[in-house]
């Protein structure tokens, strides 16, 4: 058929060979946490339905403060299906980080990130904290007055960081307050500078995870060397299909979203106006947003909010250093210390979102 | 050549004094003596030293005029007798009619006033003897104002600059110098006997005119020159109040002048929206019950104005009741995403008709309002019918997701049993 | 799905050849028209997003307001920009001019009258020149003018009104 002389052609002059046969030979394995593989998969192709719908948005949208609202408008209302894509991209960017999220839980607990997968762990780390800097930075974009206010708050934050905290915000803002300079910048952080980042980073996760092979649970892993044989399943087509799947039920999942709960456009930002009251960050920032709530005003001499954000950015620092303080995984060894971390960290995260959306 | 040079230069020499001596401005005293001045401005007692000062920021001083151009008396001597004695014209410190005098030799001089600001009028003594100020003035009352009392005596600014008492938005103040003292205004009254109230400043700054000149710094609107005449102050009058108020709110005096009340109302325009304390009208001034001003006068069901009345606030409260409505449908659509901009356009007219409604009530018969509070009515149904539209075109988007959600669905089973299926081959 | 199922082969259930090799195309059929119309469910969209609509841009930056043909000297009409009128006018001239339609008094939307070839608006009797400044009556402001170009094939000219 065609794709066989397609692939001839190619073959008589880039020897795909090396390919075929890694295609045709990868292996996966099979056992009782399989299902966790998924999820890097999902992750990608969502991120991927990110990346078309917003070049789509790109050929509409404005990233003016005089012109962003009414270009998100003309889309909603004028573009066929504008607001499908609108909706879509808004949607996949929670699920995303759900699944990113979602994804790095998995490994954690697994502990996948040990010898000699540190590397891949450290971008995936990296990752997620790209993911996050996406979607803060692409709430800003359609310029209404919940976006507006819930970056002001945000950036505000940064000011907190000790010694840089006022470098860092006007950094951030492009200035003292939230403006236009804002805007341009947020924008070219989302569209350029985080693609860019985001490519070399996710070309480097998928080479590491391609080279490496899947890495399987500690116990099969006992097993393997005790001379047993790890069931597997070929690459194409079993897993594949199994992935497309997956991502059919995202899309399936996307498009209930999109109609049942369809993002509105909301108010054009007034930079004068008071703040609503109940302002708040996305879901995915609840938890640290309620997090700085809570602390007292002062600790041990230091602003309360300077105290959480060093202990957020050094939590941050820890987690990309895992792998190189789990000893015990990396000698194959059970790690409860840090799969009591890994839960402890998923229950603190659970429970401060829940609070943060239902407090008042 | 020789002997012509010289007298070249010597006409020339004479040429250029001529010139310098011919051009000097009439009454121009730059280079003249002003020893009035030398000598006040040394004085210690500040009622004689400050006119000197405030002199300098004078309209009069700039255009070259001094002293003696008002006062009189000889400039040259710095002794005071010398100075002041009656043959050198001194007038002292002009008051009441005198003062008139002084100003009106210039200011009622047609061909000097030409000179100095063309476009100036030269009738101000004319118009001040027919104000109730210069009537009084005439009777002999010198508490009334006369032209120093406003224009100041020796800091005099044009009307322009805005540290001028008669500036705009200074005028209410000056008047209120006056007609504001209780102590000063005892003993007058008005024509029907009872005293001359002192409150008129105070209503005015609750105002829309006022509001309007102070705060939105809209320098034309009134304030007491406006409707009583600058130099011929006085009350309009009975029967004028419709003119002076119609000369910037035209239309309703129209609409008032064919009206039932106007051959009824004394006072015009005042009877129900005040003369001083002007405030913006509501909706609630109209209408069967308190606060509407309709009640002071009607009342009872015999009274067809009362029934009038009732019948033009229900059209309104249902006019505006279904704005605000629609308004709020049509802001949910667009908030949500939908476009509406039709809709917001169309509410605009029906705004339009709101405020030409407010305009034609002025002639006080329901019948001509009632057409275009129907026509607001119609159009308003026509925009929540396309508000409505709009919502439901979310609905319809819904139902179709759902659609291709099921489709979707059918594809994952079929794709399950796939996977199935190719589990069960055998393979390498 | 018991793991060892995947890795041992298999003797398919007793059936018949020739069914299962039906049933096989009839699964895979399913399964690529279901590929197909998916494909095309999601292309379709795409496809239509990428045509631009017919108002060119967000329509509170500029507008049609009518055809150079349709507005003779010394008249004005009416047109939507955004979600408010505005009001073109071609003066005696043959100038043309756009202005906000909206007058700055009281908001009411304001007309031509050729026979002063000024702007007017009924509500309050509020006039302005052809330079949007306020001749008389009670608006307080000028009229917000907009810039107007013509663009188009002669004889079919359009008029293009615009913010800036």
């Amino acid at each position: 058929m065609i794709q066989q002389r397609v692939l001839t052609w190619l073959d008589e002059r880039l020897d795909l060979s090396g390919l075929r046969h890694f295609i045709a030979e990868k292996r996966v394995p099979v056992h009782a946490h399989e299902v966790w593989y998924y999820l890097g998969g999902l992750t990608l192709f969502l991120f991927a339905v990110q990346v078309a719908s917003g070049i789509l948005l790109i050929l509409y949208y404005r990233p003016s403060a005089e012109e962003a609202y009414e270009s998100v408008q003309f889309i909603v209302t004028e573009v066929q299906f504008g607001w499908l894509v609108r909706n879509v991209h808004s949607w996949s960017a929670n699920l995303l980080i759900a699944a990113a999220f979602a994804h790095f839980f998995s490994v954690f607990l697994l502990k996948s990130y040990r010898k000699p997968r540190e590397l891949t762990w450290v971008t995936g780390v990296l990752l997620l904290f790209l993911m996050l800097a996406f979607g803060f930075s692409g709430y800003l974009l359609p310029w209404n007055e919940l976006a507006f206010f819930a970056t002001k708050v945000g950036t505000g934050m940064a000011g907190a960081v000790p010694l840089i905290g006022d470098w860092l915000m006007r950094f951030l803002r492009g200035g003292d307050d939230v403006t236009g300079a804002t805007l341009s910048r947020f924008y070219g952080m989302h569209v350029a500078v985080l693609p860019a980042l985001t490519t070399l980073l996710v070309a480097a996760h998928l080479l590491l995870v391609q080279r490496q092979g899947m890495s399987v649970p500690l116990d099969v892993e006992r097993r393997a060397r005790a001379g047993e044989r790890v069931p597997e399943m070929p690459f194409f087509p079993n897993y594949i299909l199994r992935d497309v799947l997956a991502w059919y039920v995202a899309i399936a999942l996307l498009a209930a979203l999109a109609a049942l709960y369809p993002w509105e456009l909301g108010r054009k930002a007034d930079a004068f106006a008071p703040v609503p009251a109940g302002i708040r960050p996305e879901w995915y920032f609840l938890a640290v947003f309620h997090t700085l709530k809570l602390l007292p005003s002062h600790i041990l001499g230091m602003e309360g909010e300077q105290v959480g954000v060093v202990v957020a950015s050094a939590a941050a620092a820890l987690l990309v250093l895992v792998p190189f303080l789990d000893r015990r995984s990396s000698d194959g060894k059970k790690s409860p210390l840090f799969t009591a971390v890994a839960l402890f960290g998923f229950a603190y995260l659970l429970v401060f979102t829940l609070l943060g959306h239902y407090a008042d | 050549m020789r002997p012509h040079f010289r007298l070249t230069v010597f006409g020339a020499a004479v040429a250029f004094l001529g010139l310098a001596i011919g051009t000097a401005p009439a009454g121009a005293q730059e280079a003249a003596p002003n020893e009035c001045a030398a000598c006040h401005a040394s004085l210690p007692d500040a009622a004689h030293a400050a006119p000197v000062a405030a002199f300098k920021e004078d309209v009069h001083q700039q255009r070259g005029f001094a002293c003696v151009n008002c006062h009189g008396g000889d400039p040259t001597t710095a002794d005071k007798d010398r100075a002041k004695r009656p043959e050198s014209g001194y007038v002292g410190a002009p008051r009441g009619q005198a003062q008139i005098a002084v100003c009106s030799r210039c200011h009622s001089d047609a061909e000097l006033m030409r000179r100095f600001a063309p476009r100036q009028r030269v009738d101000q003594e004319q118009e001040y003897a027919s104000s109730v100020h210069g009537k009084r003035l005439a009777e002999g009352d010198t508490k009334v104002a006369t032209c120093v009392s406003c224009h100041g005596a020796h800091g005099i600014r044009v009307v322009s600059d805005a540290k001028s008492p008669v500036f705009p938005t200074n005028v209410a103040g000056t008047c209120a110098a006056c007609h504001a003292d209780a102590s000063h205004m005892e003993g007058y009254t008005l024509p029907d006997g009872s005293p001359l109230p002192v409150t008129q400043r105070d209503d005015y700054q609750k105002s829309v005119h006022f509001e309007a000149l102070t705060t939105r710094n809209d320098l034309s609107a009134p304030t007491c020159n406006d409707c009583h005449g600058n130099h011929g102050a006085a009350p309009p009058g009975v029967g004028a109040v419709a003119n002076v108020c119609g000369t910037c709110h035209a239309v309703f005096a129209t609409k008032f002048e064919a009206s039932v009340h106007q051959p009824i109302f004394d006072k015009g325009c005042i009877e129900c929206h005040g003369n001083h304390a002007v405030v913006a009208p509501s909706p609630e001034m109209l209408g069967t019950a308190e606060p509407a001003v309709c009640v002071v006068c009607h009342g009872g069901d015999d009274d067809p104005g009362f029934a009038g009345a009732g019948r033009l606030r229900q059209d309104f409260d249902r006019l505006r009741g279904e704005l605000a409505r629609t308004t709020e449908l049509i802001e949910r659509a667009r908030v949500a995403g939908m476009e509406v901009s039709d809709q917001e356009l169309a509410l605009g007219e029906v705004r339009n008709r709101l405020v030409l409604a407010r305009t034609e009530m002025h002639a006080f018969t329901p019948d001509t309002v009632v057409p275009i509070v129907n026509e607001g009515i119609e159009q308003l149904v026509a925009i929540e019918g396309a508000g409505n539209e709009a919502l439901a075109e979310l609905s319809y988007r819904r139902r179709g997701l759902a659609m291709s959600l099921l489709a979707i669905l059918l594809l994952v089973v079929a794709l399950g049993m796939k996977i199935r299926r190719i589990d069960r081959r055998p393979h390498l | 799905m018991a793991s060892d199922e995947r890795t041992t082969s298999n003797t398919p259930v007793a059936a018949p050849p020739g069914d299962r090799v039906e049933r096989r195309t009839f699964l895979d059929a399913i399964l690529g028209f279901g590929f197909v119309s998916t494909a095309a469910a999601i292309l379709y969209p795409v496809w239509r997003y990428l045509i631009p609509p017919a108002s060119g841009e967000p329509a509170t930056a500029s507008a049609v307001a009518a055809r150079l043909a349709d507005v003779p000297p010394n008249s004005g009409r009416l047109f939507k920009f955004g979600s408010r009128p505005g009001l073109l006018v071609r003066g005696p001239d043959g100038e043309l001019r756009a202005f906000s339609g909206v007058c700055t008094h009281l908001d009411c939307t304001v007309q031509y009258k050729a026979d002063t070839s000024q702007v007017w608006c009924a509500c309050h009797n509020g006039l302005y020149d052809l330079a949007g400044n306020v001749v008389s009556g009670p608006p307080p402001r000028p009229l917000e003018r907009f810039a107007v170009n013509v663009r188009g094939e002669p004889g079919q000219e359009e008029i293009v009104v615009s913010r800036t």
